[in-house]
């Protein structure tokens, strides 16, 4: 995966959860990823497909998930209920959405979020892809954005 | 003429979030749906007078949607609120009968300015 592809999804992370949250996230440093467990135990999912194929997890803890929500909404979930799952989705769907546009291509689409929560859940990317994470830290806790795309065969 | 909004999206926190930018100018009668099917029922059984749609949702999409209220001959103002930003998509959404278009992340400001721009609570 080129590096010039990370960008997007850096740039739509840092917009959404400016404009949305109004949380100002500090990035890490890019990595390769060498599990398939996501850095934390709430991951939203969306699927990628057209002139590249994969996925984009967005990976947070489940106090931070929560936290997450209650900026969104305006007051706190006791638990990771419904609302929080809906909103971890609602996240990874805006993060994938801006990043396509960014990409500036009709040729990608982005699929309906999914949300699994657990510890030690896994996801598994296209065998073709190289799967990098993106870390970034703020106020509500620390987020990873896991990526894994491969350019898809004419 | 009734100012009931009408707004469709998968998303329930969403939802929320858009309802509460409705209501802080001014509209406070809204009918919520989960996707376009249950979208057009909604506008089926109520006097809508605003629809704020998403484009991508289980069952029956947005653009869907904008085509069957356009379909009934229903010339109500039709915001979409969507992550698709694409030139192309704009103007199929546009080309479908959507008035405006506006992209997630929004602020509520974004929100309050498009509904400013096209209509104001009786």
């Amino acid at each position: 995966m080129r590096a010039e592809y990370f960008n997007p999804f850096i740039s739509a992370t840092v917009e959404v959860f400016r404009t949305m949250l109004g949380c100002e996230l500090t990035r890490g440093q890019l990595g390769l990823k060498s599990d398939s467990s996501p850095a934390f135990e709430v991951s939203g999912m969306i699927g990628i497909s057209g002139g590249m194929h994969g996925m984009v997890v967005v990976s947070l803890s489940r106090e931070t998930a929560i936290s997450a929500t209650e900026k969104m909404l305006g007051e706190r979930p006791d638990t990771l209920n419904g609302d929080v799952t809906d909103a971890v989705g609602e996240i990874a769907n805006m993060i994938a959405g801006a990043a396509k546009t960014k990409f500036g291509s009709s040729a990608l689409s982005i699929g309906l979020p999914t949300v699994v929560c657990g510890e030690n859940h896994q996801v598994t990317f296209p065998s073709q892809s190289t799967p990098m994470t993106l870390p970034f830290d703020s106020d509500l806790g620390s987020i990873s954005v896991e990526i894994g795309l491969a350019e898809s065969a004419c | 003429m009734s100012d009931k909004v009408l707004v469709v999206d998968d998303s329930g926190v969403m939802r929320k979030i858009i309802i509460r930018s409705l209501s802080a100018v001014g509209f406070n009668d809204v009918v919520e749906a989960a996707d376009g099917v249950e979208g057009l029922r909604a506008f089926q059984e109520n006097e809508i007078s605003l629809v704020l749609t998403d484009w991508n949702m289980p069952n029956r999409s947005g653009i869907e949607l904008t085509r069957d209220i356009r379909a009934t001959g229903s010339t109500v103002p039709i915001f979409m609120i969507t992550t698709e930003g694409e030139r192309s998509r704009v103007v199929e959404a546009i080309q479908a009968g959507v008035n405006d278009y506006l992209l997630k992340p929004f602020t509520p400001e974004q929100v309050r300015e498009k509904l400013d721009k096209y209509c104001t609570p009786v």
